[in-house]
């Protein structure tokens, strides 16, 4: 198991839970997750958190299937099936890793429009690990405007 | 100026599961006018679903969710039976940790009872702002009949004092002690019931006309005067058999009658009720909404539409987004999903 203990869980919760990118104070890049040089500018700068806007496209994907999966996600597979994991690209601009949910494999391509849910994403040792993942963009018939 | 529902959102499940697919596994569906079901994905829970309902109402009503001061979760089956879900909820909505929270749950009234704690607190000024979400997903083993109507979903209302859409007229609860009606021991997974219908509904009855008659006596009003009756849907029947002896017409019932289409959401069930009406009402509208718990009781709340309710409506996603969006699943599936077959969690 890719194991995450739980404080290092912990410390990115609002990363894992809401989605929220780190602000280059140097060059305005908006780095997720944290790194210790900016994406941007190569430096070692501070980051001002900002919430994403939890819309993207997909920029690649790949399908995870029987046998394929790491133990944290075998029951997952077993019960739900085969399921997507997509590189994202945000409107914000980064680029990051989810499971893709509430759709399958085969309707997933690379363009597609998808938002952040907050979902389970495995649990260990009791403790449930929520955190993101994407869902074909959710259509409205209100306008929401 | 009195508190009242200034947003409110709604979340129900992508999976659906036809009552044809229980006949074909058991050859009877014992859940009365539900022709189908929604069920959580595996990666689901009440905790989850919360989080997007309650969003869907912070859009609604354009609140940033840092300025929550209150958020008051309700659900039959937390995924902790220690730990709180309202925390989990609150930090994916990202409110800060200047919030009161809590937690409700041990019964189908949760929801109108987290409801009322948070009229309650903004009523009395010790938050301006407070959001109820309930989300349930209530489980019985497959063998059991109680099991076939079980279905899922969660709704959120935002309480606050400004641009009210919906204001809260009066409301009225009721106890009562109905043993062996609809149960779980602590330390039990899965729910119980009597498995005798003459003894829920005299149950159900009971506990409704003493909340729902008291609330219209304090009002001067009778039941004609509501535009919509919304009562709790254990089933697609004794909403309106409830209904009738109250002196409702089914058309006032039938239009907050989800249960058709996504079965017993337990305590989210009148809360997801009343924004389906609140997807359709007109200002001057008046709302009963009657809650019913496991054997315990009943809340009744009047609300009255206001004019804010036609702008504010398509700011968010609507009830009938989530009922058109879904897949439907075959039973074996469903128990898949349900995590009735491999190890439970």
């Amino acid at each position: 198991m890719a194991y995450i203990s739980i404080p290092t869980y912990w410390k990115a919760l609002p990363q894992r839970y809401c989605l929220i990118g780190l602000k280059c104070k140097n060059c305005g890049t908006i780095n997720f997750p944290a790194r210790d040089v900016c994406l941007g500018c190569g430096k070692k700068t501070e980051y001002e958190p900002t919430p994403l806007r939890r819309h993207g496209k997909i920029y690649s994907y790949t399908i995870i299937s029987a046998g394929g999966a790491p133990p944290e996600f075998s029951e997952q597979e077993r019960l739900a099936g085969s399921f997507g994991i997509a590189v994202v690209e945000l409107e914000e601009g980064p680029r990051i890793i989810g499971q893709m949910t509430d759709c399958k494999p085969n309707e997933i391509s690379i363009g597609m429009e998808v938002e952040a849910v907050f979902r389970r994403i495995y649990e260990d040792d009791g403790v449930i690990r929520y955190g993101i993942k994407f869902r074909p963009q959710l259509k409205s018939k209100a306008n929401q405007r | 100026m009195e508190a009242g529902i200034i947003g409110y959102g709604v979340y129900i499940p992508r999976f659906r599961i036809k009552s044809e697919e229980y006949l074909k596994a058991w050859g009877l569906f014992a859940a009365r006018g539900i022709e189908e079901k929604a069920l959580q994905g595996y990666d689901e829970d009440t905790v989850t679903m919360a989080v997007e309902s309650s969003a869907n109402a912070l859009k609604r009503a354009r609140i940033d969710s840092d300025q929550l001061d209150g958020l008051f979760f309700a659900s039959t089956v937390a995924p902790y039976m220690e730990k709180l879900s309202s925390s989990t909820v609150a930090a994916a909505l990202n409110t800060g940790s200047e919030i009161f929270i809590a937690d409700f749950g041990y019964s189908t009234k949760a929801g109108t009872s987290a409801l009322l704690s948070c009229l309650d607190f903004v009523s009395s000024n010790r938050g301006k702002l407070g959001l109820t979400v309930a989300s349930d997903n209530p489980e019985a083993l497959p063998d059991e009949p109680i099991e076939h109507g079980l279905g899922a979903g969660s709704a959120a209302l935002l309480v606050g004092k400004n641009n009210v859409v919906a204001r809260v007229e009066d409301t009225h609860s009721s106890s009562l002690e109905i043993i062996g009606e609809r149960y779980r021991r602590h330390g039990k997974q899965f729910l119980k019931d009597s498995g005798i219908r003459a003894y829920t509904e005299q149950a159900f009855n009971q506990a409704l006309t003493i909340s729902v008659t008291n609330l219209l006596k304090r009002l001067g009003a009778k039941a004609e005067d509501f535009a919509y009756a919304v009562f709790q849907q254990y089933d697609g029947r004794s909403p309106y058999d409830v209904g009738r002896k109250l002196g409702f017409k089914d058309p006032q019932i039938s239009p907050s009658m989800v249960v058709t289409k996504i079965g017993d959401a337990g305590c989210a069930s009148p809360l997801i009720g009343l924004c389906a009406v609140l997807d359709l009402a007109k200002p001057g509208d008046r709302i009963l909404v009657a809650s019913y718990g496991s054997g315990a009781g009943s809340d009744a709340v009047s609300f009255l539409v206001t004019d804010h309710i036609e702008e504010h409506r398509n700011k968010g996603p609507l009830l009938e987004d989530y009922l058109t969006k879904k897949e439907c699943v075959d039973y074996v599936t469903y128990l898949k999903l349900r995590r009735m077959l491999g190890e439970k969690q």
